[in-house]
C-alpha cells in the first residue's frame, strides 16, 4: 500500500467527483419522494436522456449550449411524464409506482435506441476545461474538478432555496405534511409539478456533465440507477442532508473500497446498505422521524 | 395481577404520563376516566409495550415485563383492544377470531395443518363468538358487518387469546348510547376471573362496569378509588366534567 | 389466505393440458420455450407467495434463483457431489439465505423493503461476479442434469426434461398452496392485513415473515437448480436485478395474489418475448407499454381481470379483492 499523499489526494478527489455526480441525480429523486411519496425508477433513464440530448446539442452548438439546453430538454420530458403518468399514479402504493416507472425504463431505453441508435456516442470535453490543473499537490483533470465545483454550487443553491426562501419553506412544509400545507393555502399540486421538473432537470444536468467522462450508451441509465437508489436509501428518503451524506458515503466507500479491498469492493457498498437498513430502517437522515 | 410503578413518559416537552402507579387485583374491573389528552391511550401503549416508558416498571402476574416486546407480553396474558378498529378487513369474523386463537394455542406457525381446522381453535372461536354476540356473523366478512358489530369483534379478537388481563381502549367509542349500554352488559357477562382495564369516556357508563375507578388528568393519577367515592368527588367533577363540557 | 375456486381449478386444468400438449407435440424449439416458461413459472410462483400473500415485494428473487443455480453448479462440478445431493444442498442453501434475508428485512416496509431486498440481491450478484470460484463474468459450464436412468428416464432428452420441469412445477405449486393454507400461511396473510394487531396478539412477526420468505426462497432455489440443468451453463446475468424486476412484472401481468395468475403471466411473457424479439429488437418497449397499461388500468393482471369479470357475470364465486389493495398500498 502506498503512503504517497498525492495518491490519496487523487483518490479523495475521485471519490468527491463521483459523489457530486450522484448528488445531482439523487437530490431530485429524494426530494420528489419526500414531497410526493413517489418512487421514480425512471430517474436513471432521464439521466441517460440528458447525456443523449447533450451529445446531440454539443454536435450542433458546442458543449456549453448542450450544458444549458440538455437539462431544459429533460425537464420537458419530465413535464410529459408528469402529466401522462406521475400525476395519475400519485395515490397508488409504492409497488404500482415502482412497476409503472420500471415500465418507463423499458420504454425510454428503447426510445433512445430508436432515436440515437445502439452505438455509443462520444462528446468532447470543452477546450476551456481540458487538460489538468495543479491542485493540492496533484495534477487533476480540470473537467473533473469542474464537476466537483458544479455539485457544490448546486448543493449551496439548493440549501439556500430550501432553507432561506419562501418556496423552500413551502417545500419543507409539504414534505412534513402535505395535507397541512394544502390547508395553509399552498398550491401543493403546482409545487409538486415544479419540484418534479427541477428534479428532472438536475438528472439531465448530471447526464450532460457525465457524458464527456463516459461513452453515452443506452444502458447508462440502468447502470446509474442502483447507485442512486443506494444513495437515497442510505441517506434517508426526502432530505437534502440525506442526499449529501448518501452521495459522499457511496462515493468514498466505492472509490476507497476499490483501492483498499479490491476483492470486496463491489460487495462492500451493498453490505453497508444492508447494515444501514437493519440498524436504521429509514436511512440515516430521513425527512420525517 | 397488573401493576405499574412510577411510569413516566415524555414526548419532547410534553409530559404525557407522570409517575403513574396502578395496582389491579385478579378479577378486578377498573375503568380509567379522564378528559381527552389526559394520557389514557399513551398509558395503555406503555402497558402493552408499544411504547417504552422513560422510567418506571410494569408488572404482569408478579413478573417484571417492562423490557419485554409487545408479542411476548401478549403471550404472557396481556391483551388489548383498540379505540380505532384494528381488524383483518378482508377476512371473515371467524377468521379474525381464528387468527388470534391460533396464536394462543400455538397453531400460528404450523406448516402441516390449517390452524382454523384445529379443534382447540374452533372451540375458542365458538366461545368468544358467544361471549361477544358474534355467532350470527361468523361467516360474514368484516366489510359486511356494521360498525357496532365491528366494535364487538374488536373486543372479541382481543379475548380470543384467552388473556389474564384485557385492556380495552374505549370499547364503545363511536356507537350510540343504547348500543353502548348493551355493550356494557356484554362486558359484565365476561368471566369474573378476567382482569379488565377499560378506558371509557362516558362517566355513567363507566359506573355500570367498574369495581374501581382511576382518573387521569394531564398524565397524572388524580383519583383512585371506589365508584361511589368517585361519584361524590368534587375534584373529579371539576377536572373531568369541566373538560367534558368543553369537549 | 389462498382459496381454490372452480374457476381457478379450470384455469389450472387448462394450463396443465396446454403444457402437456406442447410437451408431447412440440419440436426442439417449442420444447425449449416450454421449459423456459416452466422454470420462470416456478420463480414467479415463489415471488407471488410472498408478494401477493404477505406484501413482501421482493426484488431479490432473481438472485435467489441464481443462488440455487450457482449452488448446484459449484457443488456438482467443482465440489464433485452427485447431482441429487448437490440439488438438495443447493436448494437448502438458497432456503437458508432466503430465511436470513427475510429475517433482516422483516422490519422494513413498502419502498424500504423493496430497496433492502434489492440490496441483498445485488450483493449476491456482485459477489458472484467477482469471486473466481463462480467463474466471474465467464460463468460456469459443464453442468450435468440429474441422472434418472435407474427408473428409465433420460433427462438429457429435451422432451423428457420439459416433462420433468412440468412435474416439478406441479409439485412446487402444491407445496405453495399447502404453505399458504397452513397455520403459518394464515398468520402470514394476517400479518399483511394488519401487522400491528398480529404482534399485539402475541405473534413473533419477524419469524413468520422469515419462515415464509425462506420457503419461498426454497422454491426459487429449485427453479435455479432446474435453470442450471436446463442450459447446462450459467452466468452472473442470471442474478442481475433486472431478472427480479422481470419476475415482478410477470407476477403483475398475471395477477398478484392469485397464484394461478403468475403461471399465466409466465407463459404470456415468454411467448411474447420470443414472438416480439423475432419481429423487432425493441421488444422491451412493447413489454414496457403493456406493463404500464396493466398497472394503470388497475386490473389485477390478465388472470385477475378475467377472474373478476367472470365472477361479476356469474356472481357466485367471491373474489378476494385484497390482492388489488396490495398493489395500491404495498
Amino acid at each position: 500500500m502506498t503512503t504517497d499523499l498525492g495518491f490519496w489526494t487523487l483518490q479523495a478527489l475521485n471519490a468527491l467527483q463521483l459523489s457530486m455526480l450522484l448528488f445531482l441525480l439523487s437530490v431530485g429523486l429524494t426530494v420528489i419522494f419526500g414531497l410526493m411519496h413517489f418512487v421514480n425508477l425512471a430517474h436513471g433513464a432521464l439521466y441517460a436522456l440528458g447525456a443523449y440530448f447533450a451529445a446531440s446539442f454539443a454536435a450542433i452548438w458546442g458543449y456549453w449550449a448542450a450544458f444549458l439546453l440538455a437539462p431544459v430538454a429533460v425537464a420537458g420530458v419530465g413535464v410529459l411524464l408528469y402529466s401522462g403518468f406521475i400525476q395519475r399514479m400519485r395515490k397508488s402504493g409504492p409497488m404500482a409506482q415502482v412497476l409503472v416507472t420500471f415500465g418507463l425504463i423499458f420504454v425510454l431505453l428503447d426510445l433512445t435506441r430508436i432515436v440515437w441508435g445502439d452505438l455509443p456516442l462520444a462528446i468532447e470535453v470543452p477546450a476551456m476545461l481540458g487538460g489538468r490543473l495543479a491542485f493540492l499537490g496533484v495534477e487533476y483533470p480540470t473537467y473533473r474538478l469542474f464537476i466537483i465545483v458544479l455539485g457544490l454550487v448546486v448543493l449551496a443553491g439548493l440549501a439556500f432555496v430550501l432553507g432561506r426562501t419562501q418556496i423552500g419553506a413551502m417545500i419543507r412544509a409539504g414534505v412534513d405534511n402535505d395535507e397541512m400545507a394544502a390547508c395553509l393555502g399552498i398550491n401543493v399540486e403546482r409545487l409538486f409539478f415544479c419540484v418534479f421538473c427541477v428534479g428532472c432537470a438536475l438528472a439531465g444536468l448530471a447526464g450532460a456533465v457525465a457524458a464527456p467522462l463516459l461513452s453515452v450508451s443506452p444502458d447508462m441509465g440502468l447502470q446509474i440507477l442502483i447507485p442512486t437508489l443506494i444513495v437515497i436509501v442510505i441517506g434517508g428518503l426526502g432530505s437534502l442532508k440525506g442526499a449529501v451524506a448518501g452521495s459522499l458515503i457511496y462515493g468514498f466507500v466505492q472509490t476507497f473500497g476499490a483501492v483498499l479491498a479490491p476483492q470486496l469492493s463491489s460487495v462492500l457498498i451493498y453490505a453497508l446498505l444492508a447494515a444501514v437498513l437493519v440498524i436504521k430502517p429509514v436511512g440515516l437522515f430521513p425527512a420525517k422521524g | 395481577m397488573l401493576e405499574t410503578r412510577n411510569l413516566d413518559k415524555s414526548f419532547g416537552a410534553v409530559h404525557v404520563t407522570r409517575d403513574v402507579s396502578l395496582k389491579l387485583e385478579r378479577g378486578e374491573r377498573r375503568v380509567i376516566l379522564g378528559p381527552n389528552g389526559a394520557g389514557k391511550t399513551t398509558l395503555f401503549n406503555q402497558l402493552v409495550g408499544e411504547l417504552t416508558p422513560d422510567s418506571g416498571t410494569v408488572n404482569l402476574a408478579g413478573e417484571d415485563v417492562t423490557a419485554l416486546p409487545v408479542a411476548k407480553r401478549a403471550r404472557q396474558g396481556l391483551s388489548r383492544s383498540y379505540q380505532k378498529n384494528t381488524l383483518f378487513d378482508g377476512l371473515t369474523v371467524e377468521e379474525n377470531l381464528g387468527l388470534a386463537a391460533a396464536i394462543h394455542t400455538g397453531n400460528a406457525t404450523t406448516l402441516w395443518s390449517d390452524s382454523l381446522g384445529k379443534a382447540e381453535v374452533r372451540e375458542i372461536v365458538k366461545d368468544v363468538a358467544n361471549q361477544v354476540d358474534l355467532m350470527p356473523f361468523l361467516h360474514a366478512k368484516v366489510s359486511q358487518i356494521s360498525y357496532g358489530v365491528r366494535r364487538q369483534l374488536e373486543v372479541g379478537v382481543a379475548l380470543a387469546t384467552r388473556p389474564l388481563v384485557l385492556l380495552m381502549d374505549e370499547p364503545t367509542s363511536g356507537v350510540g348510547p343504547e348500543m353502548a349500554k348493551g355493550f356494557h352488559d356484554l362486558l359484565n357477562n365476561l368471566p369474573r376471573d378476567l382482569t379488565l382495564l377499560i378506558i371509557e369516556h362516558d362517566m355513567d357508563l363507566a359506573f355500570d362496569v367498574a369495581d374501581t375507578i382511576t382518573v387521569l388528568n394531564y398524565g397524572e393519577v388524580v383519583f383512585d378509588g371506589l365508584p361511589d367515592a368517585a361519584r361524590g368527588s368534587d375534584l373529579l367533577k371539576e377536572i373531568y366534567l369541566g373538560s367534558w363540557e368543553d369537549a | 389466505m389462498f382459496h381454490h375456486t372452480p374457476f381457478r381449478y379450470a384455469a389450472l386444468v387448462l394450463l396443465a393440458s396446454g403444457a402437456l400438449f406442447q410437451a408431447f407435440t412440440a419440436q426442439y424449439f417449442g420444447l425449449e420455450i416450454l421449459t423456459e416458461i416452466l422454470i420462470l413459472a416456478m420463480l414467479v410462483l415463489a415471488l407471488d407467495m410472498v408478494a401477493g400473500f404477505g406484501g413482501m415485494v421482493s426484488l431479490c428473487h432473481g438472485a435467489l434463483m441464481g443462488v440455487g443455480a450457482y449452488g448446484y453448479a459449484v457443488l456438482s462440478t467443482t465440489a464433485g457431489l452427485t447431482p441429487p445431493v448437490a440439488m438438495a444442498a443447493a436448494v437448502g442453501i438458497t432456503a437458508g439465505i432466503s430465511w436470513v434475508i427475510g429475517a433482516i428485512c422483516s422490519r422494513s416496509h413498502g419502498i424500504y423493503f423493496i430497496m433492502a431486498t434489492l440490496a441483498f440481491g445485488q450483493m449476491a450478484y456482485s459477489y458472484v461476479f467477482e469471486a473466481p470460484i463462480f467463474g466471474g463474468d465467464d460463468g460456469l459450464g459443464g453442468i450435468e442434469r440429474l441422472d434418472l436412468s435407474f427408473i428409465g428416464v433420460d433427462l438429457n432428452d429435451t422432451r423428457t426434461f420439459a416433462l420433468f420441469c412440468l412435474v416439478t412445477l406441479a409439485a412446487m405449486y402444491g407445496l405453495a398452496v399447502m404453505i399458504l393454507r397452513s397455520g403459518l400461511g394464515r398468520s402470514f396473510s394476517g400479518v399483511m392485513h394488519n401487522e400491528q394487531r398480529m404482534r399485539a396478539l402475541g405473534l413473533t412477526v419477524w419469524r413468520i415473515k422469515a419462515d415464509v420468505f425462506g420457503l419461498s426462497g426454497m422454491i426459487a432455489g429449485v427453479a435455479g437448480v432446474l435453470a442450471a440443468q436446463h442450459i447446462m451453463y450459467i452466468s452472473p446475468g442470471l442474478m442481475a436485478w433486472t431478472v427480479s424486476g422481470e419476475a415482478l412484472v410477470v407476477v403483475i401481468l398475471g395477477g398478484l395474489g392469485t397464484l394461478v395468475g403468475p403461471l399465466v403471466g409466465a407463459a404470456v411473457f415468454v411467448v411474447l418475448k420470443h414472438e416480439l424479439s423475432s419481429l423487432t429488437t425493441y421488444w422491451h418497449l412493447i413489454v414496457g407499454v403493456i406493463l404500464i397499461g396493466v398497472v394503470m388500468s388497475r386490473a389485477n393482471g390478465i388472470f385477475g381481470f378475467i377472474e373478476n369479470s367472470f365472477a361479476a357475470r356469474s356472481k357466485t364465486t367471491e373474489i378476494n379483492p385484497k390482492a388489488m389493495e396490495v398493489t395500491k398500498d404495498a
